[in-house]
């Protein structure tokens, strides 16, 4: 039986490394941001998974991540419940933590539930080397049809202008630091659709956010780096939306790939 | 006072921005989330296709044990196909599991959604062709159980109906289902009929009213599948054994009475099209264990799941009213 050829794994195992990089320039362009806490997980997840696509790339002890995972799943499901005690469960699908909830969950999943008897070979040891198979397959397939349908959705909200002006699918992020990134994402091309009247004192607030103080307690600690295109290309909200995007899709594919 | 976004590009004025906010809906419509369910479809057929499995010869072999039974026109083309994969299983197989995660991903972009829907309609009667057979429609191996009349066909079936655009542009008279908006209802109710129709002649074929015919399919299934999934089998199995002839004719009447259901009053289409969708539901369910996806092997999550998707698309709106529908236009 032939295993899948060692490049595609690699390919994703870069895709994974770019992420991480990504979210490690992120946390060090902003690092006390709220919404640090999504970059970190997602250098977490971009280091843990390239490991496991690629033997080369291997780090930390199995038992060691999924420690990591399970606190990081903590983390996001209190925030996720101080969320619903706020808003109510009509926030899940505009906020940030719900998928993040599941992603960490995910990898311990990934972690935890690998059996690799059959094969001789664990998790750490890269997928090249031979792959596990998953206990609770039938779990692994929620996991799969979650991320996959997580990843379709955010292409979907990425290309709505006026969720992208709300900031709503964005990290909660505090009025202030929405700004200015929610609005400048929003182009030309991305607001060009009719639709009925909405929102006109969202459209005030972000106004409003816009115009913060440079010096405002809500922004950046790092206002000289911020304020650099390039910095402010980094923290554009869109690029944490396209980590989570790639890491959903390169999570479905493993869990595939071990169900 | 500038803020930082005064250093980002493609920012907007604020009337701009209020103005674009007026425009859009916060939230997909009813048609949108179905082209989302087909994208999430797609993707996952997209990371199925990169399972060893399918870098094998056990894949080849697959397709081309869709050729027996059909006409030497189709099935030669099979034969064909499935030598060039079994000759170049890793970049044919990865170029078509790249494909399959483009088109999920074109779908769900907004932008991108036109031309992904197109290319998904072509390549989805291609793979109905090459990779199934044209469903075994031909060759008196389709039923609906087994996915008749081929899963992708019915991804073909959607992205049509599921177009980013409306026939009628009088709000008076809106679609009175989302599967009627590019096509028309009249269409949309011809196809309904075909698709259901259809499925109810292939329940009663010869092949599938032998008192055992119905049960060796069902039972066929349980080998790999989790312990849930081949109980429900071997219980299934065990309700249709010596009992084909009478399940073929129950399910041939269900699928009738749903074919036809679409052309009744609102309340009883709906009746028609819950029983669509929970009777596709326990097929996928029951009949075909979810694709077999945990079994492994697996392309595709099989017809049931698309038929559920289909029927969704045919739910009679309370009050017809054609929604403001963004990705039409941005599209």
């Amino acid at each position: 039986m032939m295993m899948i050829p060692a490049w595609i794994l690699d390919v994703f195992a870069a895709i994974m490394l770019v992420v991480a990089a990504l979210s490690a320039g992120r946390l060090a362009i902003g690092r006390l941001r709220p919404g640090a806490d999504v970059d970190t997980a997602h250098l977490l997840m971009g280091v843990a998974m390239a490991g496991m696509l690629a033997s080369s790339l291997h780090t930390l002890p199995t038992t060691v991540w999924v420690v990591v995972f399970v606190v990081v799943s903590a983390w996001f499901a209190w925030r996720l419940l101080a969320e619903v005690r706020a808003e109510g469960t009509a926030g899940l699908g505009t906020g940030h933590d719900l998928p993040h909830l599941v992603h960490s969950a995910s990898m311990v999943y990934m972690f935890a539930a690998v059996n690799t008897t059959a094969h001789g070979s664990g998790m750490g040891m890269g997928m090249g080397m031979g792959m596990g198979t998953l206990e609770v397959p039938t779990l692994g397939l929620g996991f799969i049809l979650f991320l996959a349908g997580w990843a379709v959705w955010d292409l979907d909200q990425i290309g709505n202008a006026l969720l992208h002006a709300h900031g709503a699918w964005l990290p909660r992020l505090s009025v202030s630091q929405q700004p200015a990134v929610a609005l400048a994402t929003a182009g030309p091309g991305a607001v060009s659709g009719p639709g009925p009247s909405a929102a006109p004192a969202a459209s005030a607030t972000r106004v409003t956010a816009t115009q913060a103080p440079a010096g405002h307690p809500g922004n950046p600690p790092s206002p000289g780096a911020a304020s650099s295109e390039a910095g402010a290309r980094l923290l554009d909200p869109r690029v944490a939306v396209a980590c989570r995007i790639a890491m959903g899709i390169t999570m479905a594919f493993m869990l595939v790939i071990m169900l | 006072m500038v803020s930082d976004s005064a250093a980002l590009p493609g920012r907007l004025s604020a009337g701009a921005q209020s103005a674009a906010a007026s425009r859009l809906t916060p939230f997909p419509d009813a048609r949108r989330w179905l082209q989302l369910g087909l994208a999430v479809i797609w993707l996952l057929d997209g990371v199925l296709q990169f399972q060893s499995m399918m870098f094998s010869k056990g894949f080849s072999q697959m397709l081309a044990g869709t050729a027996p039974g059909n006409p030497a026109a189709i099935a030669d083309p099979i034969n064909w196909a499935s030598r060039l994969i079994a000759d170049h299983p890793v970049a044919t197989n990865t170029t078509f599991a790249a494909i399959q995660v483009l088109l999920g991903l074109g779908i769900a972009n907004r932008r991108t959604i036109k031309v992904a829907l197109a290319a998904s309609i072509v390549w989805s009667l291609g793979v109905w062709w090459f990779g199934e057979g044209l469903g075994g429609v031909l060759n008196g191996g389709a039923s609906p159980v087994n996915g008749a009349p081929g899963a992708v066909i019915l991804y073909a079936l959607l992205a049509v109906l599921l177009w980013p655009a409306d026939a009628s542009r009088d709000d008076a008279r809106p679609a009175p289902f989302v599967a009627a908006r590019l096509v028309g209802p009249a269409a949309a109710r011809a196809v309904w009929l075909v698709l259901w129709g259809s499925l109810a002649y292939f329940a009663v074929t010869a092949g599938n009213r032998t008192a055992q015919g119905l049960h060796d399919m069902v039972a066929g299934m349980a080998s790999g599948e989790p312990g849930w999934l081949a109980g429900l089998n071997r219980a299934g199995a065990s309700l249709l054994n010596h009992q084909g002839l009478a399940a073929s004719i129950v399910l041939a009447v269900l699928l009738a009475v749903i074919a036809a259901g679409v052309f009744l009053p609102p309340p009883l289409a709906r009746a028609a099209v819950i029983l669509a969708i929970a009777l596709a539901l326990v097929i996928w369910v029951a009949g075909q264990d979810l694709g077999t996806i945990l079994a492994g092997g697996a392309t595709d999550p099989n017809s049931g799941l698309l038929l559920a998707v289909v029927a969704v698309a045919y739910w009679p709106a309370a009050r017809p009213a054609r929604t403001p529908d963004a990705q039409g236009e941005l599209a």
